[in-house]
């Protein structure tokens, strides 16, 4: 077992419903939050932009935001990569393990053709932190909501976590209702719906801790109790935004200074 | 429908608009066989997880002379000008479907999910013809030899045609061998194709094979006692019927 291993603790995921670098291209406050759940100085994060069939453009979104912070990397599934590695091997030495939105649809399906899912449990099991929005957070509850073809409708998941989890809840509000209704009447188990912005951090299979990347946002819990849907908001820590909510560049010297620590890290 | 089209598919090694610009002759051969003035043809860009490029190409390919339409299914819920609504009755209502390349496992794993498997099949059944290159060349068979992820592995198709298939044949030297290796251990017989060339079946039987380029070529791959041998298979180059559209 490496130090690395040692390092890892208790599974984590964080659950964002809509936030990070494909969609706050200027607000690095839930990505920085990512690697500060891995106890590693230097860490390995790896993306999975499979829910979009990695396009090119979240893939560079995903470099710029984490290049200078981590030791980087994507897996494509729809193109070719040049390496005869086994994706146990590319998937089991990350840190953390990052998964875009879009098709969850699809995402599910094309991890099942390549028998992703089940590396990506082994990965969660191992303490590697698994992380993601929209598609790449429902995914790993018992359930959601997908837009996948078109109008909302109800979507399985792997299971990791139990209870259901659907994303955007202020941004794609049609979502809510389909999703409510489906507690309501038993279809999908009570859980969390989340504002864009809005990550759920669990611990195991636990919720421990609701963050958020914009003021205003903020989780919902649903249950159903005696046949009735009981909601109940919660407010999220606001994490620290290092740009500001205005989006302003960091200047030189700060990014230097960053640049100086990381590379003392690294010795 | 005015009269009942037998099932065919055209299975390129590798060529057509999104490998061999400038040079129509793969895609026209497609294209003759729908029997038509105005072929409604339908891009299926999933196994490059749609690339927007891949799309852009074919409308530049095909638009001008066809009813050209594309499917996504990452995108459904945003249209982006992909068909909408009823999937099935737009693809049933198709001269040419046409797969591009890609992943073939990621290809196959979409489809099932959206139910593609079964509309294709009925497509086929129907006389649709289905065409496509690489992975839109394996996904028709029931073996496919696919090196996409790194070392070759054989990955089970839709099975429409009966047979193994391998493609880019004259890309990598260890394909090759690989695929005989492979037929050898079991997998069933099956056929191999070059970039520029394609395979031409008509029902389950191979009726032609046709190229693009006067040297590609293509084989058939199976074991004859005890042995597994590579026939080379006789092939028509389109270039030569049509010498005023061949390219230097």
């Amino acid at each position: 077992m490496s130090t690395r291993d040692l390092l890892r603790g208790d599974p984590q995921i964080l659950a964002m419903g809509g936030g990070g670098f494909t969609m706050e291209p200027d607000n690095p406050a839930l990505d920085d939050y990512v690697l500060s759940l891995v106890r590693v100085a230097e860490p390995r994060i790896l993306f999975l932009p499979t829910a979009s069939g990695d396009p090119t453009a979240q893939i560079t979104s995903f470099y710029a935001r984490f290049a200078r912070r981590a030791s980087a990397a994507h897996l494509s599934l729809f193109r070719r990569h040049g390496s005869a590695r086994a994706l146990a091997d590319i998937l089991l030495e990350q840190d953390v393990i990052y998964v875009g939105g879009g098709s969850m649809r699809n995402l599910l399906a094309i991890w099942q053709a390549h028998e992703l899912d089940a590396l990506l449990v082994e990965a969660w099991r191992r303490g590697i932190v698994l992380a993601g929005l929209s598609a790449g957070a429902m995914c790993w509850f018992a359930g959601g909501i997908t837009r996948s073809a078109g109008p909302p409708e109800v979507i399985e998941g792997i299971g990791l976590l139990p209870g259901s989890f659907t994303v955007h809840a202020d941004g794609e509000p049609e979502r809510l209702p389909v999703w409510l209704e489906a507690v309501r009447s038993g279809v999908l188990p009570g859980g969390w719906a989340a504002d864009d912005g809005v990550g759920l951090l669990f611990s195991g299979t636990r919720m421990v801790r609701v963050v958020s990347s914009r003021p205003g946002a903020a989780a919902l819990r649903v249950d159903v109790v005696g046949g009735e849907l009981v909601r109940h908001r919660i407010e999220p820590e606001l994490l620290f935004a290092e740009r500001g909510p205005g989006g302003r560049p960091v200047p030189d010297d700060v990014r230097e200074l960053r640049e100086l620590r990381q590379a003392m890290r690294r010795g | 429908m005015t009269t009942a089209r037998p099932p065919q598919i055209v299975a390129f090694g590798g060529g057509g608009f999104s490998m061999e610009a400038g040079n129509p002759l793969l895609d026209d051969y497609v294209l003759s066989l729908a029997g038509r003035d105005r072929p409604r043809v339908c891009f299926l860009p999933t196994a490059s997880g749609d690339a927007d490029h891949y799309v852009v190409r074919f409308y530049r390919m095909f638009a001008a002379h066809c009813e050209a339409s594309h499917v996504t299914l990452f995108r459904r819920e945003r249209g982006g000008g992909a068909v909408e609504g009823n999937l099935e009755q737009h693809l049933l209502r198709q001269d040419v479907i046409y797969v591009g390349g890609g992943s073939v496992v990621s290809l196959l794993g979409a489809w099932r999910a959206h139910g593609l498997d079964r509309i294709l099949k009925s497509a086929w059944r129907r006389g649709v013809v289905l065409c496509g290159l690489s992975a839109g060349s394996l996904c028709w068979f029931s073996d496919a030899v696919t090196a996409f992820h790194g070392a070759p592995t054989v990955v089970r198709g839709l099975g429409l045609l009966p047979h193994s298939n391998c493609v880019h044949y004259d890309g990598e030297p260890e394909r090759r061998a690989e695929y005989r290796r492979f037929v050898g251990d079991g997998v069933r017989p099956g056929y191999a194709a070059d970039d520029g060339a394609a395979l031409h079946f008509v029902g389950r039987e191979l009726r032609r094979v046709v190229t693009s380029r006067p040297r590609a070529r293509a084989f058939r791959v199976e074991p004859v006692g005890g042995e597994v041998v590579e026939q080379p298979l006789p092939v028509r180059y389109l270039g030569d019927a049509q010498r005023d559209l061949a390219v230097a």
